[in-house]
């Protein structure tokens, strides 16, 4: 029974062309654990070495982005603090794809889809441009990084970005963004 | 000043700043877990330093074979100092090592366009 609940879970995975699946509470040890296994996995099975670069690049931006925004939270706001997120790399046809899905409060899911659909419109040029301005800029409020990193994900994912949203309650909304090499 | 050395970590490049040479480096992979907590000081004193810089030769090398985004900022920054210092008068050379054909190598491109009075070099592995 309980090896066919597990196997079950796990054939669910495979069919969807997942290798690597996290769900849980996300903190930069697990990005650093992960991030050398996925290394690791592409080196053995010989993938291009740059495209092995784009797949770590996205899964460490895409992680960073659970653990420093993910309204899903436990703990306070300081090293002790947890936020969940769920992760999974894969591949779908021939293309290696990472994703990850995050809860966010509904007052931002408005500022967060704008931004990834003009994200999403811009070519190469128009991408390397913005990634430009943003880096020069200052930090966006609200943001604990350099605020380019759905940017710089887009610019890896040569297969292109995917990103959805579903409500959840009142206060909820379910993210998730799909990058593919 | 004294010559500022911390040695590459699995997240963190090696940083030799040495600063009586005006010789500076950063090697290796770039994702720290705070990126302020390894940047900062080390980029403050930089900054200072080249400020009162004239007429000097200042070399910059870069051999970073991955960085993230938080980082890319930090470098774009030092890039830019390092182009103050050479519009002060000084000489400033900025080398960009990285395997050919690699997005490293754009983002090099890319950062360098933004020199006028600096030099920039790229250097291929291998």
């Amino acid at each position: 029974m309980l090896a066919n609940e597990m196997f079950d879970l796990r054939n669910t995975l495979d069919q969807q062309g997942i290798t690597f699946c996290y769900s849980g509470y996300m903190t930069e040890a697990i990005l650093f654990g992960i991030g050398n296994a996925i290394k690791t996995h592409m080196e053995i099975g010989d993938a291009d070495a740059k495209l092995a670069k784009g797949v770590f690049a996205v899964f460490v931006e895409q992680v960073q982005n659970v653990i420093r925004y993910s309204a899903e939270k436990v703990g306070k706001e300081d090293a002790s603090e947890l936020r969940y997120g769920i992760l999974t790399v894969g591949t779908m046809g021939e293309k290696p794809f990472v994703a990850c899905g995050n809860m966010i409060e509904i007052k931002d899911a408005d500022r967060l889809r704008d931004s990834l659909t003009h994200i999403k419109g811009l070519d190469r040029d128009g991408l390397k441009a913005l990634w430009k301005e943003t880096l020069r800029g200052e930090v966006p409020e609200g943001s604990k990084g350099a605020g380019v990193g759905f940017i710089d994900i887009a610019r890896h994912a040569r297969g292109g970005i995917d990103f959805d949203f579903r409500t959840v309650d009142d206060a909820y909304v379910f993210f998730t963004l799909k990058a593919l090499l | 000043m004294n010559t500022l050395h911390m040695p590459a970590t699995e997240r963190t490049p090696e940083l030799l700043f040495d600063f009586a040479a005006n010789t500076f480096s950063l090697k290796g992979e770039s994702y720290p877990e705070n990126i302020a907590e390894f940047y900062s000081s080390p980029v403050g004193q930089l900054k200072e330093h080249l400020t009162a810089q004239k007429g000097q030769k200042i070399t910059f090398q870069f051999e970073l074979p991955y960085f993230n985004s938080s980082s890319a900022k930090i470098i774009l920054g030092l890039f830019s100092m390092l182009e103050q210092a050479a519009v002060d008068g000084n000489k400033v050379l900025i080398t960009w090592t990285c395997e050919e054909g690699d997005d490293m190598q754009e983002m090099g491109e890319e950062f360098a366009e933004d020199l006028d009075a600096a030099k920039f070099e790229l250097k291929f592995l291998g």
